[in-house]
């Protein structure tokens, strides 16, 4: 008896050690920047005036965070970013992944391309769509309007079409990913169950609601909450194609925190910022779990 | 006891292997260092518009300096990019910059923030009498200098000679002068080709508050008040500015593309033949003229930026010095590669080859250059009295207000100019506040 206890004990002493390393890094990496965050949101930090020192101001940051339009613009942004680039990668990710999911000439080679754009560093696929959208020499312009030099429109000049373009050039990029992810879970479902439904006399639309969509359903979620968690942290396409113009309707959380800590200096109101696009996918995150967890098992129980 | 001797090998192989993917970068780095001879200095700088000329100027520096290698790091070409570049490096406290380039708004910031070696001792008042007062003054912080300027520029009005003599024109005196000549030429040549009024620099970034303040001041206005310091940019003058902007340039007589243009855009339009006027840094005079790039040559005309009726014209300091990190470790080479950079005979070569305008003020009297760049004597007032923008350490934070309440108002032709003044306005100063 007394043994076996100790073989448990020296198995979970085993355990830990081999949890350590993986618990630091987590520690370093993530628990130490989240905590210093938060620290540095309750002072006044400013880098061009250290002779200010830093003063503890607590809650006046976030004070000032909600009287700030251009942060409350940016929030908005940030969300309709999320839910309308997210939607329609899914959408346009699901379309892919039944389409390269059958059986025909040369699927190997389709399979590849699709991930080509999520291959390409979004800088420089920002870089392409920035010049796709320019008023002189874009792509879109010539598309439209050919020769007619008089119709050209700059789009990122305009409130609207900017946010469009940069939403397009997300969705561009991410689909093969939401693809990639939907593929894994349609693989999953074996070609009885559509020769089964097919002798049934189930047609296209059927299968489709009734197999795939539930059997698939793990997999969607799961690229939901990656697209989500990911659209959340959009930075690069903004910095590169409209830098938040024209007139805020691009910029985005990620942004303006950034442009708060590095190009103004104000290392305690921008870390408030960070703290709040923490929060929010916090927040998120929390609810996506509880849905995956509720969702998922009590499919794959019943 | 089998179990405890594999959980210890475990950690040891993790701790290990973070060990050298931590440690080898960092040995690695001073290792190369050291089996070089020669001082390496770092230049941190950015893509210059002709590259040929500064590689010359690098193989001249170590043929005369043969124990300084100097290593340049390049840079973005947009300010705002730039600045954030430096400042992450300078902040992080990092060995890797020696030398760096620094606009003309950057000294006092990073004079306060103890980024840049104070070099009164090598460059003294004596030495500073011979350079162009303004470079030296936004060179000056509190009493001491901390830059040494090396090329200085203005706003200026780029225009096509020809189609102004074309119509019987002379160069616009002021903004309505310029807007009505605009619509005149383009109503008439704009028939058989693609052509605007006037290109500039209208995207979101600091190059937007440098035009949007040429216009401010030449309507009598100011961003700052000069006495109590506090912002004016909600003052009728500073707005009937803005609203002149908004509604006869933008989406105008220039087109509503300007809203996304930094000064490559801009002077592609003008270069190409589809502008008819152009507000650019004198680096503009070189390039509209080279043969290789520009379908103009020889027919761009140069003046003074136009005024409000009432108002005189007004151009916005530009211009590039070099500083020294207070954190390098080589500082009398970096010394001597910035002494170098801003001699006279460099400054002389980058006039006449790449079009910058030097800071020494001998430099304006000297024959070859007059000879090849006209334009320099013909601005000398223009260099001599440009504009600095406000100096204060806060000044990155009070640009980016200037910037999102300029972009905000003029690309909407619907905006309630008055109101979103006053916001900024108000922001200012309590931005500013900080600082006192």
């Amino acid at each position: 008896m007394k043994r076996r206890h100790s073989s448990i004990t020296k198995e979970r002493i085993f355990a830990v050690w081999l949890l350590i390393p993986c618990f630091l890094v987590v520690c370093i990496f993530a628990f130490y920047p989240i905590v210093y965050s938060f620290f540095l949101s309750l002072h006044r930090i400013i880098l061009g005036l250290p002779s200010i020192g830093q003063p503890f101001i607590g809650l006046e940051n976030y004070r000032a965070l909600l009287h700030d339009s251009i942060a409350l613009r940016s929030l908005v942004n940030t969300f309709a970013f999320v839910f309308i680039s997210t939607f329609f990668e899914l959408l346009f990710g699901l379309i892919i992944a039944l389409v390269i999911n059958k059986h025909f000439m040369g699927r190997g080679l389709v399979r590849a391309a699709i991930l080509v754009p999520w291959a390409i560093p979004t800088v420089v696929s920002s870089q392409m769509w920035r010049f796709i959208c320019n008023d002189n020499y874009g792509l879109v312009n010539y598309i439209l309007f050919g020769s007619d030099v008089a119709q050209y429109k700059a789009w990122l000049a305009d409130p609207f079409f900017a946010f469009a373009a940069i939403v397009v050039a997300d969705v561009w990029k991410t689909s093969s990913f939401a693809a990639l992810l939907i593929l894994a879970g349609l693989q999953t479902i074996p070609d009885e169950l559509y020769e089964t439904a097919k002798i049934d006399g189930a047609n296209a639309w059927q299968r489709f609601r009734k197999i795939i969509l539930p059997l698939i359903k793990p997999a969607l979620l799961i690229a939901l909450l990656f697209r989500t968690m990911d659209a959340f942290r959009v930075f690069d396409l903004v910095f590169v194609m409209t830098q938040g113009g024209p007139a805020n309707s691009t910029n985005v959380l990620q942004f303006y925190g950034y442009k708060k800590i590095f190009a103004e200096g104000f290392m305690g109101y921008g870390s408030t910022i960070s703290v709040l696009v923490f929060m929010t996918v916090f927040v998120l995150s929390l609810l996506y779990l509880r849905i995956i967890r509720t969702r998922l098992f009590a499919e794959t129980v019943t | 006891m089998k179990k405890w001797k594999l959980a210890w090998n475990a950690a040891l192989t993790i701790f290990a292997v973070f060990a050298i993917t931590v440690m080898v970068p960092i040995t690695g780095c001073t290792k190369k260092e050291e089996d070089e001879t020669r001082t390496v200095i770092r230049f941190v700088t950015w893509k210059p518009n002709q590259p040929e000329v500064w590689e010359e100027i690098f193989r001249r520096f170590e043929a005369e300096h043969p124990d300084i290698r100097v290593v340049r790091e390049v840079g973005p070409h947009s300010t705002t990019a730039f600045h954030d570049l430096l400042t992450q490096k300078l902040k992080n406290r990092s060995p890797d910059v020696d030398v760096f380039f620094m606009d003309v708004i950057w000294p006092p910031e990073f004079a306060s923030a103890g980024w840049a070696l104070p070099l009164d001792e090598r460059f003294p008042h004596s030495e500073q009498e011979k350079f162009l007062s303004g470079a030296i003054l936004a060179n000056s912080y509190k009493g001491r200098i901390y830059g040494v300027p090396l090329f200085v520029g203005s706003g200026m009005l780029y225009y096509r000679k020809d189609l102004l003599k074309r119509y019987g024109f002379t160069p616009p005196d002021t903004w309505q002068e310029m807007v009505e000549q605009a619509w005149k030429i383009v109503s008439e040549e704009g028939k058989q080709r693609e052509l605007y009024g006037f290109s500039g620099q209208f995207k979101q970034y600091e190059g937007l508050v440098c035009d949007m303040m040429e216009y401010i001041l030449s309507n009598q206005g100011s961003i700052l008040n000069p006495k109590t310091g506090g912002s004016e940019i909600a003052k009728p003058a500073a707005v009937g500015a803005v609203r002149f902007v908004r509604d006869s340039i933008i989406g105008a007589i220039a087109p509503k593309g300007v809203l996304t243009y930094q000064e490559p855009e801009s002077i592609a339009l003008f270069i190409q033949g589809k502008a008819v006027f152009h507000r650019n840094w004198p680096y503009a005079w070189e390039m509209s003229n080279n043969p290789k790039r520009s379908k103009i040559v020889g027919k761009v005309g140069i003046t003074k930026l136009p005024h409000f009726p009432g108002g005189t014209s007004h151009a916005t300091l530009g211009g590039w010095q070099l500083g020294i990190s207070k954190y390098s470790q080589n500082k009398k080479a970096a010394w001597t590669f910035v002494r170098f950079l801003t001699s006279k005979k460099i400054q002389k070569c980058l006039a006449l080859k790449a079009g910058l305008a030097p800071t020494r003020k001998a430099l304006y009297e000297d024959h070859e250059i007059i000879k090849a760049h006209p334009q320099f004597w013909d601005m000398k007032e223009v260099f001599l009295t440009a504009y600095p923008r406000p100096r204060t350490p806060l000044y990155p934070a009070l640009s980016n207000v200037l910037q999102h309440y300029f972009h905000k108002v003029i690309s909407d032709p619907n905006s309630d100019i008055e109101k979103e003044a006053f916001a900024a306005s108000q922001e200012i100063d309590r931005i500013l506040q900080l600082a006192q």
